[in-house]
C-alpha cells in the first residue's frame, strides 16, 4: 500500500518536470532498449514511446486527433500522406550535421524532394519467415509466395501459417505473386488477388501483425508473412531460448514490398529541439548500426557500415543484392475511392469463411429458424385459443 | 432575488437545466454530427471533406454516395445479418441459462435472495476485458479444458479443434459477458409473482410443467422482454469480443465501424454504418415495445 | 416452497459458469510460469512486475483521475436529472438521460469522436475521456436517484411545504438527506463504470493517454503474460469493494437500475 502511494506521489512530481520528455510514436520493436538508454543519457532527457503495428493504424489515430507526438516513423507512403496534409514540421538541417551519412540513393525521393520533412530511419522488407527444420522436413520451398498461397503446399502446414493483418501488405504479396505491381489499381487485378487470398485463407491460422514473432519462436507457427526485422528478432529469440529449430527468412523471388521508414516531426509535438537531437543521434553511424545489429533493420546509412556485424551485412534478406532490389517495390498511398474499394475487398476477405466455421453457423441458423418458427406458432396458437374464449 | 429562487418555475429550470444542457451538447449534438457525417465525402487523407466548397475541383457538400456504397455489395448486409444472428443466439442462450437461476433465487427464502443476487452481480463488477481474457485462458490450446475436449473428440477420430479464435469462442464470450443482464430483470419480475397462483393451479390439478408454462411463464414475459433487450442491443454493437476471441472471419458490425474510424480512415462510411445500426436498434426497440404492450393485454 | 432438484442443479452450473473463469484468472496470477496453462508454483513475482511497470502505473493513475472527476460531475448532474424527472416529468430529459446508457456503446464513442474532432477541434486526451464518461454516467445516477425518490412517501415533501419551507430549504433539509444513499450508490456506480469502461474510452482517448482497460487490451493483443492476471485481480478487488459498499447504501436502488 505504502509503495503504491509513494509511486503515485513520485509520478505526480515527475509529471511536473515533463519538459524534458520526447514523445516518439514508433513501430513495435523498432528500436532497442540499449539505443534508447544511450540517447537518454546523451540528451539528459526521457524518451516516451507509443507503438503501432501498421501505418494505417498510425494514420488513423493521427486523423482522429492524436497530438503531442514529437516524432513519428512512417513508411514512405504514409509520410507522403502526412506531408500532403501539412501535418509535419520542416526539418532544420543545421541541427542535423549527420544527414550526410545517408547513402545518396535513399535521399531526395519523390515523396519528399530535398528531404524537407523526413530523414530515412531504416528499411524493412516484407518477407516469408519460417522454421527451417520444419520446412526441410515437409520439403516446402521457401523462396516463393506460393508456399503461402498454394493449397498444394498449404495442406502440409495447415493451421501453422500466419499472414500480416494488413490490407496493403497482404494484397501486395498476392499481387506480386500474380505478377502485378503492388501499386496497380486495376480493380480486376485486385479481384484476382482477393480470390487468391480467399482460396488460401482456410489453411491460415490467423491474420496476425503483432504476436507472430512469439508464435514462431515458441514453435506454434512454422511459416509466417511478416517483416524482415521481426524475423531477425525471432531468430535471435529462438537461439537464446535454446530451441531445437532455427528461424530464417527469405525474399520471395516474385518480389516483395520494401518499406522505407522515415523520421518526421509532427506539428503538434512540443519539443522539436529534442526531436532534432534524436534524429541527429540516430543518423550517427554507430547508433544506426546498433539498430541493424540489434533488430536486423535494413540500413540506408553509409557511416553505419563499418559497425554492422559482418554476418548481418552479408545477409541477402537484409541487404539485398542488385538483382533482388529490382523486384522490390515501395508502396504508394491510394486515393479515397481506391481505399474504399480495397476496404470492401478486405471485408470480403475477412468474412468469407472456411468450411469448418460455416457448419457451426449453418447449425446455429437451423436452430434459430426452428426457434423463430416455434415462437410464431405459439403466438398463433394463443391468438386462436383467445378467440375461442379459452384464456382466463 | 430570494423570491426568484423560491419560484417553482425557476427551480424547475435550475434543476433540469444543467443536465439537459450537458446532454444536448455532448450527446444530441454529436449524434446529429454523426448523421450529417454519413452524408459527407471522406477527406482525401482521412477524416471528412468540408461541407462548403473550399477548392475548386475537390468534392464537397452532401451526397448519398456512402449509402449507395453500403448497398452496392451484399457483404455489408451480410455482416448485419450475421450480427443479428449472433445477438439472437446470445439472447436465447442467456435466456435458457438465466431463467432457472432467476427462478431459483425468486423462490428462495427472502434472507438468501439479496446475497444470491449479489453473487450474480459480482462477476459483472469485474472489468469486461478481464472476463473476456478469462475465456482466452480457458479455451486456449494448452488449457485443461481444450485438452479434455480434444481428447474426447479424438475418441471419435475427429481432429483436434482449436476452440479459441473461433465463432464458438465469440459466442461463449458474448453469453458470459451478458448473462447478468438477463438474470436481473427476470429475477425482478419473478420475485413479484404471488405464490398463491401456483398453489391454486396445483389444486386445480396442473402438473409441474403446466404450472410453469401456463402461470409462471406468461407472467414473466415483461421480464423476458426487458432482459432480452438488455442483451440483444449491446451485443449488436460489440467489437472487443470478436476482436479478442474471434477468428479472422468473425467480424460483426462493431468491428466494421471501428475499422472505418481507426483503420481505413473512411469516416463517412463509418458514420453510415453507425446510422444503420441505430436504425436497427430503434426498430427493435419499437417491436419490443409493441409486443410487450400487446402481451400485457393478453395476459 | 417446492424447489425441484434440477432447478438447483442448473443454477449451480450457471453459478459455476460465472465464477470459474474469474477464479482461474486470479489463481494463475500467482502461477510461477509465463503460460496460463498449468500450475507450476506459487509466486508473487507477477505483482512485482506489475508494480514496476511504469506504463501500467501511468494508466492506473489516469484511470483513477478520470473516474473520480467524471463520477463527481456525473453524480451532480445525474442527481439533478433524477430529481427533475421525478418531480417535474419533463418530456425530453428522460430520453436524453437514458439513451446514452441503453444504446450500443460504440455509437456513443464514435459520435463523440466525430464531435470532438470536427466541431470542437479538441485534442483527444484526458478531457475528452472525462467528458465522454460523464455523458453515460449521468444516466446511471439519474436512474438510481429517481428509483429512490419513487420509493419515498410524497407526504413528507407536502408536510415540509405546509410548514412554510422554500423549495431550496425542502431540498437541503428534506430531499437531499433522504436521497443521499441513492446519490452515494450512484456515485460509486459511476466510479466503477468509469474505471471499467473500454469501448467509449477506446474512441475518445486518442493516443498517449492510457487507462487501465486500454492498457489491458493492448497487453492482451500484443503479449499475454500473467501480469495481465495480476492487474485483473487487483481491478476485480477494487470494483468488488465498490459494488459491495454501493449495495449496502441502496440495495433496492440497484434493482431499480436493473429495470
Amino acid at each position: 500500500m505504502k509503495r503504491w502511494l509513494f509511486v503515485l506521489v513520485f509520478l505526480c512530481c515527475r509529471g511536473a518536470s515533463a519538459e524534458d520528455t520526447l514523445h516518439l510514436y514508433n513501430w513495435n520493436n523498432y528500436i532497442s532498449a540499449e539505443t534508447v538508454e544511450r540517447f537518454e543519457k546523451s540528451c539528459n532527457c526521457k524518451l516516451v514511446q507509443d507503438y503501432y503495428g501498421d501505418n494505417e493504424e498510425m494514420l488513423a489515430k493521427l486523423a482522429a486527433g492524436a497530438t503531442g507526438y514529437d516524432l513519428l516513423v512512417p513508411t514512405q507512403n504514409a509520410a507522403d500522406s502526412l506531408i500532403k496534409q501539412n501535418a509535419l514540421r520542416p526539418l532544420d538541417k543545421s541541427l542535423l550535421p549527420n544527414l550526410k551519412n545517408i547513402k545518396p540513393e535513399y535521399l531526395n525521393r519523390d515523396f519528399d524532394s530535398g528531404n524537407k520533412y523526413s530523414v530515412p530511419y531504416a528499411y524493412s522488407i516484407t518477407v516469408i519467415g519460417y522454421n527451417e527444420q520444419k520446412m526441410k522436413e515437409l520439403e516446402l520451398p521457401t523462396d516463393t509466395w506460393a508456399v503461402i498461397f498454394e493449397p498444394k503446399y498449404l495442406t502440409k502446414v495447415k493451421g501453422r501459417v500466419t499472414v500480416l493483418d494488413s490490407q496493403r501488405e497482404l494484397m501486395a504479396a498476392a499481387m506480386r505473386y500474380l505478377g502485378y505491381s503492388i501499386n496497380d489499381t486495376d480493380e480486376e487485378k485486385w479481384q484476382q488477388a482477393r480470390d487468391l487470398i480467399i482460396r488460401a485463407k482456410p489453411y491460415w491460422a490467423a491474420f496476425n501483425a503483432q504476436s507472430y514473432i512469439k508464435e514462431l519462436t515458441v514453435g506454434n507457427i512454422w511459416l509466417a508473412h511478416g517483416y524482415s526485422n521481426d524475423f531477425f528478432q525471432a531468430a535471435q529469440d529462438a537461439q537464446k531460448a535454446g530451441r531445437k529449430f532455427t528461424i530464417n527468412w527469405r525474399i520471395p523471388k516474385e518480389g516483395a514490398v520494401i518499406g522505407m521508414d522515415n523520421m518526421v516531426i509532427h506539428k503538434s509535438g512540443p519539443r522539436q529541439d529534442l526531436a532534432h537531437k534524436f534524429i541527429n543521434f540516430m543518423l550517427e553511424g554507430e547508433n544506426s548500426a546498433e539498430l541493424t545489429n540489434l533488430i536486423g533493420a535494413g540500413n540506408p546509412n553509409a557511416a553505419a557500415l563499418p559497425y554492422i556485424k559482418p554476418e548481418i551485412a552479408q545477409n541477402p534478406a537484409i541487404f539485398p543484392d542488385e538483382q533482388t532490389i529490382k523486384h522490390l517495390e515501395f508502396m504508394k498511398d491510394f486515393d479515397r475511392k481506391q481505399r474504399r474499394v480495397m476496404s470492401r475487398m478486405w471485408t470480403e476477405i475477412k468474412l468469407k469463411q472456411g468450411e469448418d466455421d460455416s457448419t457451426f453457423w449453418k447449425g446455429l441458423a437451423v436452430l434459430l429458424g426452428l426457434f423463430v418458427f416455434a415462437v410464431l406458432g405459439l403466438a398463433a396458437y394463443k391468438r386462436l385459443a383467445a378467440s375461442r374464449g379459452q384464456a382466463a | 432575488m430570494i423570491n426568484l429562487l423560491n419560484s417553482t418555475r425557476v427551480t424547475k429550470w435550475l434543476v433540469s437545466g444543467p443536465p439537459f444542457l450537458y446532454l444536448t451538447l455532448f450527446f444530441l449534438l454529436p449524434s446529429l454530427i454523426m448523421v450529417v457525417a454519413s452524408f459527407r465525402y471522406p477527406g482525401e487523407y482521412g477524416g471528412l471533406a468540408p461541407i462548403f466548397g473550399v477548392e475548386p475541383g475537390k468534392e464537397s457538400g452532401l451526397t448519398l454516395e456512402t449509402y449507395r456504397f453500403f448497398f452496392s455489395d451484399f457483404i455489408y448486409t451480410q455482416v448485419f445479418i450475421k450480427s443479428f444472428g449472433v445477438a439472437l443466439a446470445t439472447t436465447l442462450i442467456c435466456l435458457l441459462m438465466a431463467y432457472p437461476l432467476a427462478l431459483l433465487i425468486a423462490q428462495s427464502p427472502k434472507k438468501h435472495r439479496d446475497f444470491m443476487v449479489l453473487l450474480v452481480i459480482l462477476p459483472f463488477a469485474s472489468n469486461f476485458l478481464i472476463r473476456v481474457y478469462a475465456w482466452m485462458i480457458i479455451l486456449g490450446p494448452q488449457s485443461a479444458f481444450s485438452l479434455v475436449i480434444n481428447h474426447f473428440l479424438g475418441l471419435f477420430g475427429i481432429e483436434p479443434v482449436l476452440l479459441l479464435f473461433s465463432s464458438f469462442a465469440v459466442l461463449v464470450g458474448m453469453v458470459y459477458v451478458h448473462l447478468p443482464f438477463m438474470v436481473l430483470p427476470l429475477y425482478t419480475n419473478l420475485e413479484k409473482h404471488d405464490p398463491v397462483l401456483l398453489d391454486a393451479a396445483q389444486d386445480l390439478g396442473a402438473n409441474a410443467w403446466n404450472r410453469f408454462w401456463r402461470v409462471t411463464w406468461p407472467l414473466s414475459l415483461p421480464g423476458v422482454y426487458a432482459g432480452s433487450a438488455l442483451v440483444f442491443i449491446p451485443v449488436l454493437g460489440m467489437f472487443a469480443i470478436p476482436d479478442i476471441l474471434g477468428g479472422t472471419g468473425d467480424i460483426l458490425i462493431g468491428n466494421l465501424i471501428k475499422d472505418q474510424f481507426l483503420g481505413t480512415r473512411d469516416w463517412p462510411f463509418g458514420s453510415t454504418l453507425s446510422i444503420m445500426l441505430t436504425i436497427a436498434v430503434l426498430c427493435l426497440a419499437g417491436i419490443t415495445a409493441i409486443i410487450s404492450r400487446s402481451g400485457v393485454r393478453n395476459a | 416452497m417446492r424447489r425441484s432438484s434440477w432447478l438447483w442443479a442448473i443454477s449451480a452450473l450457471v453459478y459455476a459458469f460465472l465464477y470459474v473463469p474469474l477464479i482461474i484468472v486470479v489463481v494463475y496470477s500467482f502461477n510461477d510460469s509465463r503460460l496460463n496453462a498449468e500450475w507450476v508454483g506459487f509466486t508473487l513475482n507477477w505483482y512485482h512486475v506489475l508494480f514496476n511497470d511504469e506504463q501500467m502505473i501511468r494508466a492506473a493513475v489516469n484511470s483513477l483521475t478520470i473516474a473520480v472527476t467524471s463520477s463527481l460531475v456525473a453524480t451532480a448532474l445525474g442527481t439533478m436529472a433524477g430529481i427533475a424527472i421525478h418531480r417535474y416529468r419533463p418530456k425530453f430529459l428522460p430520453f436524453m438521460v437514458i439513451t446514452p446508457v441503453a444504446m450500443p456503446e460504440i455509437l456513443l464513442g464514435v459520435s463523440l469522436l466525430l464531435f470532438f474532432i470536427q466541431v470542437l477541434n479538441l485534442t483527444l486526451g484526458m478531457l475528452s475521456i472525462i467528458i465522454a464518461h460523464i455523458t453515460f454516467c449521468i444516466g446511471f445516477v439519474a436512474i438510481v436517484v429517481r428509483a429512490r425518490l419513487a420509493g419515498m412517501d410524497e407526504s413528507i415533501f407536502e408536510a415540509a411545504r405546509d410548514l412554510g419551507a422554500t423549495p431550496w430549504q425542502t431540498f437541503k433539509l428534506v430531499t437531499f438527506p433522504l436521497i443521499m444513499p441513492g446519490v452515494i450508490a450512484g456515485a460509486l456506480m459511476s466510479f466503477t463504470l468509469s474505471i471499467d469502461d473500454f469501448v467509449i474510452t477506446f474512441f475518445t482517448a486518442g493516443v498517449g493517454v492510457a487507462t487501465l482497460p486500454l492498457q489491458i487490451y493492448s497487453m492482451i493483443k500484443i503479449a499475454v503474460t500473467p501480469e495481465v492476471n495480476a492487474v485483473s485481480t487487483l481491478l476485480m478487488l477494487l470494483t468488488l469493494t465498490t459494488i459491495i459498499i454501493a449495495s449496502k447504501f441502496a440495495p433496492d436502488a440497484l434493482r431499480g437500475a436493473a429495470k
